[in-house]
């Protein structure tokens, strides 16, 4: 089945959505800037900036770079914490108009855990995205995400403490990303993300510096997009439930190709830094190139 | 798009001109930016329609005028986003976003201004403001001295133009008490310079602008933080870029 010709989709999760563009975590805060500019009216889900156990002050600077072709970032996962995202943001977020899913980010099983489990007692979230595959976290992040194993009891612990919906967020950097969806799926998630930044970095030849304090950083831009259609393509066909494609778009034609490559939502993340607008924009473009065929 | 007097726009360049070596001015016709923006705000700006360079650039509004429906900036030309853009021509659409950020607190009365390099850009808007004004402005060699407003006391590290040495020197006679407002805009080692040389009765006064890398510019990435004086970091884009000079942690700017 080729989603383009069968028609868009007009529900995800069984949430009605005005078509198939989500915006991507940590590309628009908890959807309250969007929200105050009007611009969330095409927009499927939002899926909020990693949440952590503890407040994050975040890397030092600077954290992003701009390769031209490319994003570099380490912004290392800066959040308020679950405390002040429970008594504060998630109260202002109540009144979003679309959907929210809470993006979570934690360096040991449990963690994930008691953090799901903090978060059910408020807000009225659609759900969760399960960021196992963060490269920008020494401790933990990346580690869950390119071990099939982990994935599972990652999946597992936050599948335990919730109802709500779960998509995995998964990681291209190392690992096997078919067999982490398959793990996922086993482990009761019902979507997965393929896939969050790539690992990069950019260095000064002359003085050997990196552009990032960190040194290497989560790359992400159109560049992408070649890579990420492959992986949806890969997992689309390995698991049953569905998949959020996250990476690479820039034009409305970008978000079919995701589609029919097998994604059943498609994220915009750096696209959305540098047009807020871009959402009403796909979502217009996407009418005119289907009205075409 | 608009909420908040943030409007997100194709802008027509009524302008773009070379100002002195590398450095550029380019005015564009954006009505409803024009008739929101203030001292001290910034844009962001698309130096091309494809997705090369991939984020937008940010640069401080230089002067403004809502009648005319027209905003100015002025830029170094220092990589491939001001590069693009430097080469601009009359009628060229360049995709706007603004005005964006907390911008200089206006206040009636005496205004110091302190610039290191290109960080006069914003200057002019500024003065436009102000009842009166004395400015001081520093670069290594005369470049861009052009760009300041007429009257402007100058100091130059190679001595070409004005009084030879760094614009700190020209702080050592001020009668800083004499001042109700200081503005000081420049490279950050040259604005902890400042802050360090002003006697500590008068920081309540100084306002900085801080720069950081932006990757949104309208307050979500998290990319562009400034180390504050209370332990974390504030955002340059949305806490600033206009700063009081005692929230900045300066020991932590590098
Ligand atoms: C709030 C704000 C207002 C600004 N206003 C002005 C202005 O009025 N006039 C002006 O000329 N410039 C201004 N700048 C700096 C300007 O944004 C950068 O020079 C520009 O983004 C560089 O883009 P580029 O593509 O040409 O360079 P790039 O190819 O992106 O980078 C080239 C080099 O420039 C330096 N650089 C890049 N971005 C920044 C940055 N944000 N801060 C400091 N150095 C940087 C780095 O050393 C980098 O290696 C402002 C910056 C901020 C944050
Ligand atoms: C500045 C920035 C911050 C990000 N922060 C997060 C995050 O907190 N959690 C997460 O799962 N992904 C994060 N991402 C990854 C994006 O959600 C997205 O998966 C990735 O950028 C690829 O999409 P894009 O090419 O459309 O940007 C971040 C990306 C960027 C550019
Ligand atoms: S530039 Fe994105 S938060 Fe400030």
């Amino acid at each position: 089945m080729n989603p383009v010709t069968e028609g868009l989709p007009d529900s995800f999760w069984g949430i009605p959505v005005p078509g198939p563009v989500a915006l991507a975590s940590g590309t628009c805060g908890f959807g309250l800037e969007l929200d105050a500019m009007g611009l969330l009216a095409d927009v499927a889900l939002v899926f909020s900036k990693a949440v952590t156990p503890e407040p994050r002050d975040g890397n030092a600077p600077p954290r992003i770079h701009d390769t031209g072709y490319g994003l570099l970032n380490s912004i290392g996962l800066a959040n308020p914490g679950l405390d002040r995202v429970l008594s504060e943001v998630l109260p202002a977020a109540a009144g979003l108009s679309r959907p929210l899913v809470l993006n979570v980010a934690c360096e040991s099983v449990s963690a994930f855990g008691s953090t799901v489990a903090a978060l059910e007692a408020g807000g009225s979230h659609a759900g969760y995205e399960v960021n196992v595959s963060c490269p920008n976290v020494e401790a933990g992040g990346m580690a869950f995400g390119v071990d099939p194993a982990a994935v599972a009891s990652v999946t597992r612990a936050v599948r335990r403490e919730t109802r709500r919906p779960i998509t995995v967020k998964l990681t291209p950097n190392g690992g096997d990303m078919v067999s982490a969806a398959k793990a996922a799926e086993d482990s009761g998630a019902d979507a997965v993300t393929v896939c969050n930044t790539f690992l990069g970095m950019k260095l000064d030849w002359r003085t050997g510096r990196p552009a990032l304090a960190r040194g290497a950083g989560g790359y992400s831009s159109p560049a992408l997009l070649p890579l990420v259609v492959a992986r949806v393509w890969q997992v689309g066909r390995a698991v049953r439930i569905p998949v959020i494609a996250s990476g690479g778009v820039w034009e409305p034609g970008d978000v079919l190709e995701l589609l029919a490559a097998g994604a059943s939502l498609v994220q915009v993340g750096t696209g959305l830094l540098r047009r807020p607008s871009l959402p009403s924009e796909l979502a217009a473009g996407i009418r005119d190139l289907l009205c075409g065929t | 798009m608009s909420s908040a007097g943030l409007v997100d726009t194709d802008a027509r360049v009524i302008a773009c001109s070379r100002e002195d070596e590398d450095i550029f001015r380019i005015e564009l016709e954006a009505p409803r930016i024009a008739s929101a923006c203030r001292p001290g705000q910034f844009a962001m700006l698309e130096p091309s329609p494809g997705a090369f360079p991939v984020s937008r650039r940010p640069l401080t509004f230089s002067s403004c005028d809502p009648e005319a429906g027209s905003v100015t900036f002025l830029f170094d030309v220092v990589g491939a986003g001001t590069s693009i853009l430097s080469r601009s021509a009359e009628g060229d659409p360049v995709r706007i976003l603004g005005p964006l950020g907390r911008g200089w607190e206006t206040s009636p009365g005496r205004w110091l201004m302190v610039a290191g390099g290109l960080g006069i850009a914003g200057f002019p808007f500024l003065l436009s403001t102000a009842d009166e004004a004395v400015v001081m402005a520093g670069t290594r060699t005369g470049r861009g001295t052009s760009c300041c407003p007429p009257g402007t006391v100058l100091a130059t590290e190679d001595g070409s133009v004005g009084v030879r040495g760094l614009v700190t020197g020209l702080l050592e006679d001020v009668e800083w008490d004499s001042f109700d407002s200081i503005a000081v805009c420049g490279p950050s080692a040259m604005m902890r310079a400042v802050v360090a040389s002003a006697p500590p009765r008068v920081l309540g006064r100084i306002q900085v602008s801080m720069e950081s890398r932006m990757g949104c510019g309208w307050g979500v990435c998290g990319g562009c933080p400034v180390p504050s004086s209370r332990g974390g970091f504030m955002s340059c884009c949305k806490d600033g870029p206009v700063f009081r000079a005692c929230d900045v942690d300066w020991e932590r700017i590098s």
